[in-house]
């Protein structure tokens, strides 16, 4: 029997679960079907013969699917799943003429990556892969962070200094000092803080939290400091990440 | 094998290939490059790099999909190491 750190199992079994519920844009039926389709896309053969193409936009088709998501929300989760490496900001427009407006496609974002992390983990570590959660019924909240603006990435974001009262702490200024921030990937997905939450309340139990990172005096996992990071510059270049 | 790479992190060599393995890019199946890296670095070791290597795997698309740029202390500090390694060469494979 594999044993798996208490607090990322208990992180991965929240976002699981999280997926089956109303968030901020998506109802939690269509979570669930954005994480089927984030499966589907690892078989589509439209996505297989795009990856090996010297550009995508030189190959024409329709990806295997059976969702009854928007035609660009299944675009932006097959893309994202199988070539992220490659994806545009002319892409991403084409998605929004699509119909699929920033928030939706941030927080399809968020659940895309989960979903890719949870399964990647558990075939990695040698674990059965988990059924996709039951969606409960519930209309997602639809609230946009005010302070919101444009200009760091492709959609709004919101900025810690931005934040009002009514946002979450999506930053982690509480209890403080703030935790969550210091680089701009932190700010990735803060148009839908709640995606935004979910995320790196997972991710840091994977990885390190930025405090722990920054610490060298000790190590907070069974491999060091050096040995995270050579994972991660070496996954980043595999997936020919330019952040 | 001693398990050191000359880029100076124990185990490179084997935590290079769990994580080609893991993100299928390796000849080898997976199964057998997480035994080896086991026998070097233990269970709670494997688990922790498999978790290093998921989370990595979808932190990337969350930068690469939303087109959040490098810091720019960061981007200057390492502008000569991204011209002689070519890794400014993945921005010209951006599409569409």
């Amino acid at each position: 029997m594999t044993n798996v750190r208490s607090d990322m199992t208990q992180a991965q079994a929240d976002a699981w679960r999280w997926i089956g519920h109303s968030g901020t844009w998506w109802t939690g039926a269509e979570r669930i079907g954005i994480a089927a389709e984030t499966r589907r896309a690892a078989t589509c053969a439209l996505c297989a013969a795009r990856r090996t193409a010297l550009s995508p936009a030189a190959v024409a088709g329709t990806h295997d699917t059976s969702s009854s998501l928007l035609p660009a929300a299944v675009e932006a989760v097959h893309r994202i799943r199988m070539d992220s490496g490659r994806l545009g900001i002319g892409w991403y427009e084409h998605l929004q003429a699509g119909g699929l407006s920033d928030a939706h496609y941030v927080e399809l974002l968020s659940i895309v990556a989960i979903v890719v992390a949870v399964d990647t983990f558990r075939a990695a570590s040698g674990l059965p892969m988990l059924s996709l959660p039951v969606p409960v019924a519930g209309e997602p909240s639809r609230r946009r962070p005010a302070g919101a603006k444009p200009g760091l990435a492709w959609m709004p974001t919101l900025a810690p200094e931005d934040r009002s009262p009514e946002d979450p702490d999506l930053y982690r200024d509480s209890p403080g000092p703030r935790e969550r921030g210091g680089g701009n990937v932190h700010h990735a997905l803060s148009l839908v803080p709640q995606s935004m939450i979910h995320w790196w309340d997972m991710f840091e139990t994977m990885y390190l939290p930025a405090p722990a990172m920054r610490d060298f005096s000790r190590e907070y996992r069974a491999i060091s400091h050096a040995q995270i990071e050579f994972l991660a510059a070496r996954v980043a270049a595999i997936n020919q990440c330019v952040y | 094998m001693d398990g050191t790479s000359d880029v100076g992190v124990d185990h490179a060599t084997l935590l290079g290939a769990f994580a080609e393995s893991a993100l299928a890019t390796a000849a080898e199946p997976l199964g057998a490059s997480r035994a080896r890296l086991m026998e070097a670095i233990g269970e709670a070791g494997m688990i922790d790099a498999a978790a290093v290597i998921a989370g990595f795997n979808g932190i990337t698309r969350i930068a690469d999909a939303t087109g959040i740029p490098l810091e720019v202390p960061k981007a200057e500090q390492t502008a000569g190491l991204r011209a002689d390694i070519g890794i400014d060469r993945f921005l010209e494979a951006k599409s569409w």
